[in-house]
């Protein structure tokens, strides 16, 4: 047991102390952050498309005002007489398009056309879309006798308070968007360093036989010791460049906001944060284009205010022993099955290349358990799919984490968890055997039926 | 004189080859013991055996008198065919990572670790990594990762393959060193020259049997073949001597060597006054059979291990 700890020793020691790690640690979120900062940025920003289009428009029904503002960008020209002329005119770039309504009814506007030389995009047709749809709607209510400013005052809005009734009997304020934005981080958390540390795992066990250093080593450590040693020295590695982050985090969190407190500066955080909220608002919004468009951006800035305030109770109700609990059970159980797996591979290959035949059916249960988890587990977190993928213990590491914040009952946990062990155990058992051989087994490049040949 | 480590009847097989098949051996304490053969004969599987890193199907091995068990490890160094460092790693920190896993207490370890880079002149090294050190140094490195824990037992496969000849000379040095020290040593070669010179003891295995063992001087002694060669810088004639040499050999440097069979009627004395008499002798030795000649002549005898 000593040799585990010299393994270990060594394998922290010599990673903790390398110039990438130390500049990485403080160098990723940094690289994480301006990545996000730079997609939201050209998302919204320079994504969308700022032309202004000039376009044909026909309209056999003059009642919907479809001349009267244009979405935004657009400017509608009355179409010539003659179709001929105007799909000239559209080849020949004139303009840009031609937009025809030819629909009497306003009830329901199937046959309107859109000519164009260049395929509209998904968010253009759509916009356009929503803004006939809206017209048409305007009309109608008008024809009702209702008034604009009456018509914008009937425009209810709906927020649903979601309150759980517990076993005891205690109504808990919650929010399922609040836990699936947990539920998903943490998933994405192990799914991440499964995959970053695993690798790591592999890397080393291939690089001590390649180096040919291993035969020495297991002359005094046990293969499965050394194995051992390697799993958990790597494991400790990413524990501590996760409690670093951790830590920049909050300093960065603390100091920034010390700093914009003191300065006065306060509002400017905050109008920032309003701003990207608003953006992403837009962005999901899609069809709010023109007026309308900048009603919907205001008033989400306006729930945007509330958010805060919104997510404090829930936030203060969360079961944070049962999510940290099993975040940290499952997170130990599916690291080390998979980097049990990731070592036995790294020990039967001879160089990276031959490293691709074995990696596919390994990682393909990680990204399916991650795709269930963005998929099934999120939307129906107690449904059948979500249930039976947190059972198996390939996945369930990462669907049982998303499934945890929204209450599991202990007996689903324990059997989850149960299975993981008995899995895990089966696993280091197995691996430990391949690894046992692969370490000296030099030559040619191994393959599935050689494996085999090991484990028995 | 009790044994440092015995192996009985020792068989070994990988899927249907069978790469040892019932070896006995036994290593005295405070001897060096030389394993011949050619490549693939399965020196390098019945040295991993010796040195714990796996098991024999069936028979025996005893360590200083008990069953074999991984504790052994700990009074074991060894030194496989195939062998590197962690080239990220400095000097002391990779002696020290091997002192500790041979289960020497960190304080141990260090002191160990500082004794033997002074012992080779290496301080001035300890604290540069692997990959920035000569290839030389390396070896030197490697050699004292298996010798720091000071074993009761070295175990080194093929140690002259892949050293430099300094080195080379230095590691010889070292395993007598050792060999005083009341260490005793293993070490498999596929050349006859390296046991002359270093090996009390010796074992030839051949296709996964061992087929000779015994004392340098007995396996001398018995595969004296009466050869001697004789050297000059030109060539000589010898039409009008007494004996006809049995192969001629001409070196690039222009020194020719002849081989001559001496026997009862005539012998090395003859043989090198006869020498003498040509003038410009400059090379005069007994021919020392090849690791392959007493193979050849020990398996014609009877095909079957030979006790001596």
């Amino acid at each position: 047991m000593k040799n585990i700890f010299v393994v270990f020793k060594r394998e922290y020691l010599t990673r903790v102390k390398n110039k990438t790690f130390i500049i990485m640690t403080f160098l990723a979120p940094l690289l994480m952050v301006g990545f996000y900062a730079a997609t939201i940025y050209i998302a919204t920003e320079t994504g969308e498309d700022n032309r202004t289009k000039t376009v044909y428009l026909t309209d056999y029904n003059p009642s919907l005002m479809l001349s009267h503002n244009p979405p935004a960008n657009y400017v509608f020209l009355p179409a010539p007489s003659s179709e001929d002329s105007a799909i000239a005119d559209v080849k020949s770039g004139a303009v840009f398009g031609w937009l025809k309504v030819e629909d009497r009814d306003t009830r329901a506007i199937d046959s309107a056309t859109y000519y164009t030389s260049e395929t509209p995009s998904l968010v253009e047709m759509e916009g356009l879309k929503e803004w006939i749809k809206g017209k048409a709607n305007k009309h109608q209510f008008a024809k009702m006798g209702l008034r604009e400013s009456q018509i914008d005052s009937a425009q209810a809005s709906c927020d649903i308070l979601t309150k759980e009734v517990s076993n005891s009997g205690d109504v808990q304020e919650s929010s399922s968007t609040l836990k699936s934005g947990i539920g998903f981080a943490l998933a994405f958390m192990i799914y991440i360093f499964i995959f970053v540390y695993g690798s790591m795992v592999m890397r080393s066990a291939m690089e001590e036989k390649t180096n040919r250093i291993v035969e020495v080593i297991v002359s005094s450590v046990k293969p499965f010791h050394l194995m051992m040693g390697k799993i958990l020295g790597v494991a400790a590695v990413g524990l501590t460049q996760f409690v670093a982050w951790i830590l920049l985090a909050v300093g960065l969190v603390m100091g920034i906001s010390a700093m914009f407190l003191n300065s006065g500066g306060g509002m400017t955080t905050q109008q920032a944060v309003q701003k990207g909220i608003e953006a992403r608002t837009g962005m999901a919004t899609v069809g709010a284009m023109g007026g309308e468009g900048a009603q919907v951006a205001t008033a989400g800035s306006e729930g945007a205010r509330d958010l805060a305030a919104e997510f404090t109770e829930p936030l203060s109700n969360l079961p944070y022993f049962e999510i940290i609990g099993v975040f940290l059970l499952f997170f130990v159980g599916g690291y080390l099955l998979y980097s049990s797996i990731f070592a036995a591979i790294g020990s039967a290959v001879n160089q990276e290349s031959d490293v691709q035949q074995f990696m596919m059916p390994v990682t393909l249960p990680l990204v399916f358990g991650f795709v269930i988890a963005q998929t099934v587990a999120l939307k129906a977190p107690h449904g059948a799919m979500a249930k039976l993928f947190s059972m198996i213990p390939l996945t369930s590491p990462i669907v049982m984490v998303v499934r945890a914040p929204f209450g599991v009952p202990l007996s689903e946990l324990a059997l989850s968890f149960g299975l993981l062990v008995l899995m895990f155990v089966l696993m280091v058992w197995l691996s430990s055997r391949i690894y046992r051989i692969g370490i000296l087994s030099y030559g040619k490049k191994p393959t599935w039926k050689d494996l085999w040949k090991w484990l028995r | 004189m009790s044994s440092v480590i015995e192996a009985i009847d020792v068989c070994k097989t990988f899927g249907e080859q069978r790469v040892s098949k019932n070896i006995s051996l036994k290593v005295a304490e405070g001897s060096i013991y030389g394993l011949l053969g050619p490549n693939g004969a399965g020196k390098t599987t019945l040295i991993r055996m010796l040195s714990t890193i796996t098991q024999p199907d069936s028979g025996e091995i005893r360590f200083r008198g008990e069953a074999l068990k991984e504790i052994h490890a700990h009074q074991m160094g060894y030194m496989p065919e195939e062998r590197g460092l962690y080239k990220k790693m400095t000097v002391a920190e990779q002696l020290l990572f091997f002192a500790e896993l041979r289960g020497l207490s960190t304080r141990d370890a260090q002191a160990a670790v500082k004794h033997w880079l002074k012992r080779l002149d290496m301080m001035d090294w300890a604290r540069k990594k692997v990959e920035e050190i000569s290839k030389g140094m390396a070896q030197k490195v490697q050699f004292v990762s298996c010798v720091l824990h000071n074993p009761k037992l070295l175990i080194l496969d093929e140690p002259f393959s892949g050293f430099d000849p300094v080195n080379a000379d230095l590691i010889k040095d070292l395993i007598l060193e050792l060999k005083n020290g009341g260490t005793s040593v293993i070490f498999s070669t596929h050349r006859m020259d390296n046991v002359e010179s270093l090996c009390d003891h010796l074992a030839i295995i051949h296709q996964g049997e061992k087929v000779l063992d015994g004392s340098v001087s007995e396996i001398r002694r018995n595969h004296f073949t009466g050869m001697f060669d004789v050297g000059y810088h030109g060539e000589v004639d010898w039409l009008d001597a007494k004996v006809k040499p049995v192969s001629v050999e001409h070196h690039s440097d222009g020194k020719v060597m002849y081989r001559f069979q001496t026997d009862q009627d005539f012998g090395p004395t003859d043989l090198l006054s006869v020498a003498m008499a040509k003038g410009g002798l400059v090379h005069y030795s007994e021919h020392i059979p090849s690791i392959h000649e007493i193979f050849v002549n020990t398996v014609s005898k009877g095909g079957t291990p030979i006790a001596l």
